[in-house]
C-alpha cells in the first residue's frame, strides 16, 4: 500500500487479518449466547431458542454490518444492498469454519478407517498427523506416497447438516433485523445454500477438479495439482502437494511488473477462459485458492465452489458488457428484464431510474473489457467502483433486492478477480478469451 | 462341540430372529442341539452370556488399539478418543444386537448386568490412560476429583452409546462429532484450568478472609 492511496481505501480493512479478526469477534460472541442461553435454562428449562437465535442474529449482522471488505463492498454494489446478507452467509461460513477446532488424531484415523478400511499410515508411505493448514471447512495434511508429495484434505464431520440448521435459525432473525421479507430473499439464499453444500461434497469436487483442470490445461502459465480419486472420498481428498507462496508472500518478495502481469494474465485468462467457453467456473477468486509457484505460474487448488451459468443468465449478462448493446436502450432494457433487475410492473419512471443507474454500473464494470488492455493498478477505476457502490446502498430504490439469483456468485467471482489484479497492480491483455455477445432480444 | 464363540453367535441369532431371550437353557440348547450341561459349561446364564458379548468389544477395541503404530506417541485424551471411534467403528458390525440388547436393559442408575463386565474393562482403561496423563502432567492432579475422572468417562461412553443408538445420519457421522466435541470438553476439564485457579482462590479465601468470625460488616 502507498502512500498516495486515497483516504476512503485507507478506510476499508483489506487485509484478511482484520477481516477475520472480525469474525472472530462474532464468534466468540455467538459462544457467549450459548453459554448465556444454557445458564439461563438450568434454572429455566422452558425456555426455547428463540431469544439465542435472535442474539447471534444480532451480533452476527453487527459484525458484518461493520464490515467493509472489498469483497463484500463489491457484492453489495450489484447486488443491490440487501443481497448483502447471502453475501455476508458465505463470508461467515467460509470464515467461521476456519476457525474450527482441528480435528484430532484418532479422528482422523478414524475417518480413513470409515472409507478405506485402512489407517492412513497404512495407505501412504508417510502422513504428516499435524495439519499443515486449514481449508475452508477441513484441514490439510502432508503425505508421501511413491516419493510423490500429496496434500490430503479432510472434511470436518457434520459440516453438512451445520450449513443447513445454522442458515435456517439464523434467517429468520436477520431478515427480521433488516426490515425485510424473507420471501424476497430466498431465492437468494437457497442459491447460497446450495452452493455451500455442494462444497462439502468432496467427491463432487474431485470431479470438477478433474474436469476443469483437463479443460483448463491448455491456458498459459495455468498450473492444477493432479487428483487422486482412488485416495479421495466424501470426507477426504488427495491431491498433489504445490508448492508455491500465496498471494501475499509472493507480493512481500516485491515481484517484477514483468512478473506480476504475468500472474495477472494467468488469472484473467483463467476466469474468462471459463466464463466465455466453460459457462461454469470457479467461483471463489479467494487469494488463498491460489498459489505462485517458483517458475512464475499461478497454481488453482480449490474447486469446492463452482457457478454454472445458464444461457438465459449468461448472454443477457455479457452482451450488456459490449458496447454495442448498451449504446441501444430498447435492447438493452429488454436484458435488464430478462435479468430481473427491471420487474414487469415498473413504472415507466422506475424503468427510467433503474435503466439510467443499471447502464452506469454496467459501464462501470465493463471498462476493462471495452479496450483491448487493462492496468488494474489504476486506484480511480475501483475508487468509482466503491463509490457507486456506498451511494447505490444508501438508495431507497434499491432496498429490494432485485437482478436473478446467478448475479451473486457470478459478481462474486468477478469483483474478486478484479480486486486481486488490484492487489497484484497488473496489467492485462483483456482481449484473450472474449464474451460471446447476442446484439439483439 | 459347542465352543464359546458358537454359543455367542447362536445366542445373537435367536435373539435378533425372535426379539427376545429364548424362554430357557433347555428351549435354546435343544434347537442347537447342545446338551444344557454344556450351556452350563461356557456361561452360567443368559444375561452372563450377553455380558461376556460385551466385554469382548471392549477387549477387542483395547488390543486393536494398543495395536496400532500411533499408539505409543497418543496422548492421555488422544488415547480416549481412539478407543470410542474404534469401539463404536466395531459395535457397527454387530448395531442390531447392540440396540436389541440396549433396549432390553432395565431403567436405573446402577449399571445393568449385562455391561458389569464391559464397565470393568472400561474402567481399567481409563486408569491406565488416566494415570499416564497425571503422571506426564498433561491432566491435572486434584485431591478427591481426579479419582473420579474414570467415572467422568464412564457417563460420558453411556452418553454416546445412546447417542449412537439413535444416531441416524449416515455412517454415523454425528455420533464421530459427539465423540470428538463431548471428550474433548471432558478432558478439557481434566487439564488445569479456570476452575483450579478458582479452587485456589476459594481455599485462600477460607484460609484468610475470616469466614468463621461474624459478618466483619458488624465491626462498623
Amino acid at each position: 500500500m502507498s502512500e498516495q492511496t486515497p483516504k476512503e481505501q485507507n478506510s476499508i480493512p483489506t487485509s484478511k487479518v482484520q477481516r477475520s479478526g472480525k469474525f472472530v469477534k462474532t464468534g466468540i460472541k455467538v459462544g457467549g449466547n450459548y453459554l448465556k442461553h444454557y445458564s439461563k435454562k438450568l434454572f429455566n428449562p422452558e425456555l426455547d431458542r428463540s431469544e439465542l437465535n435472535e442474539d447471534n442474529a444480532a451480533d452476527i449482522y453487527q459484525s458484518l454490518s461493520e464490515l467493509k471488505g472489498s469483497a463484500l463492498k463489491v457484492a453489495q454494489m450489484l447486488s443491490m444492498d440487501k443481497n448483502l446478507l447471502p453475501q455476508a452467509y458465505v463470508d461467515k461460513f467460509s470464515q467461521s469454519q476456519y476457525n474450527a477446532p482441528p480435528l484430532s488424531g484418532p479422528l482422523i484415523v478414524q475417518t480413513f478407517k470409515k472409507y478405506f478400511g485402512k489407517s492412513p499410515d497404512k495407505i501412504f508411505d508417510k502422513f504428516e498427523p499435524k495439519s499443515s493448514n486449514a481449508a475452508s471447512i477441513g484441514q490439510v495434511h502432508r503425505a508421501e506416497l511413491n516419493g510423490k508429495k500429496l496434500a490430503i484434505k479432510i472434511q470436518y464431520p457434520g459440516v453438512g447438516n451445520s450449513i443447513s440448521s445454522d442458515l435456517k435459525m439464523v434467517k429468520p432473525f436477520a431478515f427480521r433485523i433488516m426490515g425485510i421479507s424473507g420471501k424476497d430473499l430466498d431465492i437468494y439464499m437457497n442459491e447460497v445454500e446450495e452452493r455451500l453444500l455442494e462444497e462439502t461434497d468432496y467427491e463432487l469436487e474431485v470431479r470438477r477438479s478433474i474436469s476443469f483442470s483437463e479443460a483448463c490445461a491448455d491456458l498459459n502459465n495455468v498450473v492444477f495439482p493432479q487428483y487422486y480419486p482412488e485416495f479421495s472420498s466424501k470426507r477426504i481428498i488427495t491431491m498433489d502437494w504445490l508448492e508455491g507462496k500465496h498471494l501475499r508472500e509472493f507480493l512481500q518478495t516485491d515481484p517484477s511488473q514483468e512478473l506480476r502481469n504475468q500472474i495477472g494474465q494467468a488469472l484473467w485468462d483463467f476466469y474468462n477462459f471459463q466464463q466465455h467457453e466453460l459457462r461454469a467456473v470457479h467461483a471463489d477468486p479467494h487469494p488463498g485458492n491460489f498459489l505462485i509457484t517458483a517458475e512464475g505460474k499461478l497454481g488453482v487448488i480449490d474447486f469446492g465452489c463452482v457457478k454454472e451459468m445458464p444461457e438465459d443468465f449468461y448472454y443477457p449478462f455479457f452482451s450488456l458488457i459490449s458496447a454495442d448493446l448498451l449504446e441501444n436502450k430498447e435492447e438493452t432494457i429488454k436484458a435488464f428484464r430478462q435479468l430481473d433487475m427491471i420487474h414487469p410492473n415498473d413504472t415507466p419512471e422506475q424503468i427510467a431510474f433503474y435503466y439510467g443507474m443499471y447502464r452506469q454500473m454496467i459501464e462501470l464494470f465493463a471498462k476493462p473489457y471495452i479496450t483491448d488492455h487493462f492496468d488494474f493498478s489504476e486506484t480511480a477505476f475501483f475508487d468509482d467502483l466503491y463509490g457507486f457502490g456506498e451511494k447505490i446502498a444508501k438508495m431507497p430504490e434499491f432496498k429490494q433486492p432485485r437482478g436473478v439469483k446467478h448475479f451473486i456468485y457470478i459478481n462474486r467471482t468477478n469483483f474478486g478477480l478484479y480486486s486481486i489484479l488490484h492487489e497484484l497492480k497488473a496489467t492485462v491483455k483483456t482481449d484473450t478469451y472474449k464474451p460471446h455477445v447476442v446484439l439483439t432480444y | 462341540m459347542a465352543t464359546t464363540e458358537n454359543i455367542k453367535k447362536a445366542y445373537i441369532d435367536y435373539v435378533l430372529t425372535e426379539g427376545t431371550q429364548p424362554k430357557s437353557v433347555y428351549i435354546f440348547a435343544k434347537k442347537h442341539k447342545l446338551t444344557e450341561a454344556e450351556f452350563y459349561n461356557h456361561f452360567g446364564s443368559f444375561d452372563a452370556l450377553e455380558q461376556s458379548i460385551w466385554t469382548d468389544f471392549a477387549k477387542t477395541t483395547i488390543a486393536e488399539i494398543q495395536g496400532q503404530d500411533v499408539w505409543q506417541g497418543y496422548t492421555a485424551r488422544e488415547k480416549g478418543l481412539s478407543f470410542f471411534y474404534s469401539f463404536f467403528e466395531l459395535l457397527k458390525g454387530s448395531r442390531s444386537f447392540a440396540v436389541y440388547s440396549v433396549k432390553q436393559l432395565p431403567k436405573g442408575f446402577t449399571t445393568p448386568r449385562v455391561f458389569q463386565g464391559l464397565k470393568e474393562e472400561f474402567e481399567n482403561f481409563s486408569n491406565s490412560i488416566l494415570n499416564e496423563g497425571l503422571d506426564s502432567g498433561e491432566l491435572s492432579d486434584r485431591k478427591f476429583i481426579s479419582k473420579r475422572y474414570k467415572d467422568a468417562l464412564w457417563i460420558q461412553f453411556v452418553f454416546v452409546l445412546n447417542f449412537w443408538i439413535h444416531d441416524d445420519s449416515a455412517g454415523f457421522e454425528k455420533t464421530d462429532e459427539a465423540i470428538e466435541k463431548g471428550l474433548n470438553v471432558t478432558f478439557d476439564l481434566f487439564q488445569r484450568s479456570p476452575i483450579d485457579n478458582l479452587f485456589e482462590y476459594g481455599k485462600f479465601l477460607a484460609k484468610n478472609a475470616g469466614f468463621k468470625e461474624p459478618a466483619g460488616f458488624s465491626g462498623f
